[in-house]
């Protein structure tokens, strides 16, 4: 049965946008065309950047026919190589593409002696991989690759259609490979990007720790925490590795009490507890925080954070009073990490707790300032002295 | 028709290789390691030794060793995936005398022009 090849191309598009890495996709490739077309045998070189060397990676076919993965190479100086780069711009075989029929008849014909040669050198290349066509890759100026076919089980010359295939995929692989460097340089300058954010967020908060003097290393510790509790929860509710999640906890434990930045310092530093007037102002610095932060787009999600870690389990918090579920959960983290903080480290008015201390507190709050389960969370890490 | 001994522990490798060479009228035989090689050379003769270095059981380096205690002459090329100086084993294959030492990736042009040429 004659093998829709528009059809079997479709769908290899389609799975292509789906694959990273290029080495599954061109290993996709060379199975495909040995499968679909029958060829004795398939493989791809692929240009080594830093050896400017191309490597025969991938090859599948008949036993003693494809070449064992890593084992074979040529250089950047191989006739094959210098022929597809001086050739590119396929004025000599329509489709770009070295197929040994063609071009030994254009052997016959009247050429420079240079490009015989050439030609020579390349064919005399193509019989040692036992291939009868070679189909280039490029990208811009670029040779990136070149598929290395072995002759047709049933014996027969490659049909137009199926040529068109292999370069259509040919294409599809340059583009893969182009697209997968993409990918990695990407991801490195996106690397870079999020660690200057994380850095720029550190520095931010170190700004607050600078000027509220008991708080000194508080904010670390509260995102810490604050993440050691985000992590059990979802472990605990069985849920996979939530990295958007956790960043943004760990955002909004280093930027929760940036709103700080606005309160006075007498009230800040008062050596003792706050009267009602003191204490309306310093409640401000949930939703001051929230006005320093908002222009921020992407930190929607770590600002519920920032704004409700004062809120309480029972409603009887600020800066709204929201009550059990309607609290965000990455607020009730928060809550409970920034409280047992500031339990364990002397204040103006009062000494610190011991943590066992401390802990007893955390469960008398649950259900009231604390909710439940952020509660048992920080006792079981307590407990297992990961706190 | 010249003898040619393929000793790689890897299959695909043995396959391929065999496969080109008798292509090139080359009588070939394969061994999957330093012990069946040995066994086979008594019997078989060939003028030349293609030796993978890195094999399971007794290594490339070894088998060269074993080898000579049997033939001091025999032809033998070896086959490697390392560069020649991370681990000295170009040097010890000097002294035992080997006629060339080929890496992985290889260019088949080059590994038809050194087995052809020491088989002629």
């Amino acid at each position: 049965m004659a093998i829709d090849y528009k059809k079997e191309l479709e769908a290899a598009a389609k799975s292509m946008i789906l694959v990273h890495e290029p080495d599954v996709l061109i290993r996709m490739v060379v199975r495909m065309i040995v499968q679909k077309v029958e060829v004795k045998h398939a493989g791809i070189l692929l240009h080594q950047k830093e050896q400017d060397t191309y490597i025969l990676t991938v090859s599948r076919g008949t036993a003693g026919l494809k070449i064992p993965a890593g084992f074979a190479r040529i250089d950047a100086d191989n006739a094959l190589i210098l022929f597809f780069k001086e050739h590119k711009d396929k004025e000599l075989f329509d489709d770009g593409m070295l197929v040994l029929e063609e071009a030994k008849k254009l052997l016959e014909k009247d050429i420079s002696a240079q490009l015989k040669e050439l030609l020579e050198q390349a064919l005399y290349q193509m019989e040692i991989f036992e291939s009868v066509a070679c189909i280039p890759s490029y990208f811009r100026d670029e040779l990136l690759a070149i598929l290395i076919l072995g002759s047709k089980e049933n014996g027969e010359k490659f049909a137009q259609d199926e040529l068109d295939f292999f370069a259509a995929l040919a294409s599809d692989v340059a583009m893969a490979i182009r697209n997968a460097q993409l990918f990695t340089e990407l991801e490195l300058e996106l690397d870079k990007k999020q660690k200057l954010f994380i850095h720029t967020t550190i520095a931010l908060s170190a700004a607050i720790d600078a000027k509220d003097h008991y708080t000194r290393g508080h904010t670390a510790r509260v995102t810490n925490l604050s993440l050691e509790i985000a992590k059990r929860f979802l472990q605990k509710n069985k849920k996979e590795l939530d990295i958007k999640f956790l960043e943004d906890v760990n955002i909004a434990g280093l930027l929760h009490d940036i709103g700080k930045i606005g309160i006075p310092e007498s009230i800040l530093n008062k050596q003792g507890p706050l009267n009602e007037e003191e204490k309306k102002c310093m409640h401000e610095h949930t939703l001051i925080g929230v006005t320093i932060l908002q222009p921020i787009r992407e930190l929607d999600q770590a600002i519920l954070g920032v704004k409700y870690h004062h809120e309480r389990y029972d409603g009887a918090g600020y800066p709204e009073g929201l009550k059990g579920e309607q609290i965000p959960l990455i607020a009730l983290i928060i809550s409970a990490a920034d409280a047992f903080d500031a339990m364990i480290t002397d204040r103006p008015y009062r000494r610190a707790l011991s943590k066992k201390e401390a802990m007893e507190e955390i469960k008398r709050g649950s259900g009231g300032q604390f909710d439940p389960e952020v509660a048992s969370l920080l006792l079981e890490l307590y407990q297992e002295g990961r706190i | 028709m010249p003898k040619l001994l393929i000793v790689d522990d890897e299959l695909d490798v043995r396959e391929f290789a065999a496969n080109f060479f008798r292509k090139r009228k080359v009588e070939v035989t394969t061994a999957v390691g330093g012990e069946e090689a040995l066994s086979i050379l008594d019997n078989f003769k060939p003028e030349l030794v293609l030796l993978d270095i890195k094999m399971q059981g007794i290594n490339g380096i070894e088998t060269l060793k074993r080898i000579r205690e049997k033939d001091k002459d025999l032809k033998v090329i070896m086959v490697t995936g390392k560069k020649p100086d991370e681990d000295g084993s170009l040097n010890i294959c000097q002294q035992l005398g080997v006629l060339d030492y080929i890496h992985k990736p290889l260019e088949l042009a080059e590994l038809e022009r050194v087995v052809m040429g020491a088989l002629k």
